[in-house]
């Protein structure tokens, strides 16, 4: 029977075809596509493989960022109080620096204020020194007017001498 | 929906019911009387032929070249269409009946005239011989010979003896001519690898072009099938060998796939039964064969001439050696038939149970209908199965191919490795051999049903 046993001229075209298939594939068709195939997989498992370093980079550096946030809030925290003690010491120093100038500018007023005042205290006794000799004169003048007044004077101040 | 489904199909019904008992009460019951000869349709529908039928016309030829050479080593070619005649005749009722009849190609050349006819009562049934008239001696051999038949069979017709070739009532002595013709088979064969090229090398464009951006549709399941094929197959069974044998076993693939499936539509460019012809098979497995042993690496040898067996099993009496060579040619004929009977089982069910309709004919319309129903949903679950088959079994040749291969790349050490870790893959190879083994025994009982 025709089926079960192969007809020559069959056989001969198949394997004319099948070898001109498998040539013109194996040169064309296959290799680029298995390349292809394997390519592609290459760059999906790469793609997936960086989407995942993505993702943990992100989130390395979202935690990072996390933490520059948090570190740099304490620190305006920090210079916050900082500035704070700096304000109230500067305040404090001042005050006292002015508390110390005002002392100064104080005592050199006192100083000056003694000084106008013993000048003064001088001219002063010299002024009154001065009048003092001018009434002594004028009631030495006018006692010396008798005699006797003015020997009786000059006894009682000799007294008084000899007394002291 | 479903209503709707439901009533298609009981309309379907009703229709495929009424059909028979209409053409029968048209007609005559002549071809139910006549019997038909069911062995002849089948293999008429399975077999090669030097034209290609016209789609629905049974007298009509798609004309295909004849390439011969004659007895005395000279080439010929022809169209086919020469070979055949319609002969027209007019029945007792009127009715004229066309049928297409071979006739005498007379071919001159040099003075000396060849004849062909595509012989019907000979050994060479329905392929081309050369003719030659027959001596006083030949006709004297041949008058015995008819003589002892006829009165055998108590009968006055044609019977068949070897050598000789009757046409027309007249016998004459035959030649087979060395025949390279086109036929239906090797222009399907064309068309196959025409449509194969045009798939991988589409795909291989596609990819030059789009880089690597996946394809879509048609040309995505493609691919699909190619990296299930590589990715499950041949990959994990070759290794690194795997793209090295990849063209070969992926060729194998698709073309026994393309094969299969346009064998399977019923009109042209389908309806050429390749698979299912033991020529076709036969060259897929000598490939296989070839690729094997002579690739077959030095390590295969040795399994082959001396194995790992007690040295009482191989050395006086070559018991192993004989076993293992046996093994060498049984693999790719075991390939060769699985897929030949395999193809060949389902489309001579599908057409069987289509003949079931015109066998049973003779029992009257009511059964003819009944029948018609019954076959042509059977016929249908055939077909669908079939297109199971086909690919099953196009995995199996593939499959089986690529273990073939695999075990004649195997080097000393990677044997030792492998020792333990194959009786898993071997495992697997036998589940898959089982399955194919239970496929294979279905088919068998669908067959021993009819």
């Amino acid at each position: 029977m025709e089926l079960f046993t192969p007809d020559f001229g069959l056989v001969f075209w198949m394997f004319i075809a099948f070898l001109l298939l498998f040539l013109v594939l194996a040169k064309w068709g296959w290799p680029v596509i298995i390349k292809m195939m394997d390519k592609r997989a290459a760059t999906i498992d790469r793609g997936v493989e960086e989407a995942r370093q993505a993702h943990e980079q992100l989130e390395n550096a979202r935690a990072e960022a996390e933490k520059y946030v948090q570190e740099a809030r304490s620190r305006q925290a920090e210079m916050l109080r900082e500035t704070a003690r700096m304000k109230s010491e500067i305040i404090e120093q001042a005050r006292a620096e002015a508390q110390e100038a005002a002392k100064k500018e104080m005592d050199a007023a006192k100083i000056a204020i003694e000084q106008a005042r013993k000048e003064a205290e001088l001219q002063f006794r010299t002024e009154v020194g001065r009048f003092s000799i001018d009434i002594a004169e004028k009631m030495v003048r006018s006692r010396m007017q008798d005699d006797k007044a003015q020997t009786e004077l000059v006894n009682k101040l000799l007294d008084e001498i000899e007394k002291n | 929906m479903i209503l709707k489904r439901i009533s298609f199909f009981a309309f379907l019904l009703a229709f495929l019911f009424c059909f028979p008992f209409r053409v029968l009460g048209a007609e005559n019951h002549e071809e139910a009387e006549k019997g038909l000869d069911v062995k002849e349709i089948i293999f008429e529908h399975l077999g090669d032929g030097y034209g290609w039928e016209v789609p629905f016309n049974h007298n009509a030829r798609f004309p295909l070249p004849v390439i011969l050479r004659a007895k005395d080593h000279k080439w010929f070619c022809f169209s086919s269409s020469e070979l055949t005649e319609l002969e027209e005749h007019t029945g007792a009722d009127g009715k004229v009946e066309r049928h297409l009849v071979p006739v005498v190609k007379t071919i001159k050349r040099d003075g000396k005239e060849y004849n062909f006819v595509i012989a019907k009562i000979s050994s060479h049934k329905d392929k081309i011989v050369e003719i030659f008239p027959l001596s006083a001696e030949q006709q004297a051999y041949l008058d015995k010979k008819l003589a002892d038949a006829r009165s055998a069979s108590d009968a006055d017709g044609f019977p068949v003896i070897d050598g000789y070739v009757c046409v027309a009532g007249k016998y004459y002595s035959e030649y087979r001519p060395l025949d390279i013709s086109i036929t239906k088979n090797v222009a399907a064969l064309f068309i196959v690898v025409l449509l194969v090229i045009w798939m991988v090398l589409g795909l291989a464009n596609y990819y030059k072009k789009r880089d690597l951006r996946a394809p879509r549709k048609g040309m995505g399941f493609f691919e699909l099938l190619v990296s299930f094929i590589y990715y499950d197959n041949i990959k994990p069974t070759l290794g690194d060998k795997a793209a090295k044998f990849a063209p070969y076993l992926l060729t194998c693939f698709f073309f026994i796939l393309t094969m299969n499936l346009v064998g399977l539509i019923v009109i042209f460019p389908g309806g050429a039964n390749l698979t299912g012809n033991i020529a076709i098979t036969l060259v897929l497995a000598l490939c296989t064969f070839i690729v094997t042993n002579v690739l077959g690496t030095k390590h295969y040898w040795k399994e082959i001439f001396w194995p790992d067996v007690p040295i009482w099993l191989k050395c006086p009496l070559p018991i192993m050696q004989l076993i293992e060579v046996f093994g060498i040619f049984t693999k790719p004929a075991a390939l060769c038939v699985r897929l030949f009977a395999n193809m060949m089982g389902g489309h001579m069910i599908v057409i069987t149970l289509t003949l079931l309709i015109f066998i049973l004919a003779a029992f009257g319309p009511a059964v003819m209908g009944g029948a018609t129903v019954v076959s042509v949903l059977f016929s249908i679950f055939m077909l669908l199965l079939d297109v199971l088959v086909s690919f099953i079994q196009a995995y199996v040749f593939t499959l089986l191919s690529t273990l073939f291969i695999a075990s004649a790349q195997e080097s000393h050490d990677e044997h030792e490795a492998h020792v333990h870790a194959d009786g898993e893959s071997h495992a697997e190879a036998e589940s898959e051999l089982n399955k194919e083994k239970v496929l294979l025994s279905k088919e068998a009982a669908a067959v021993d049903f009819k």
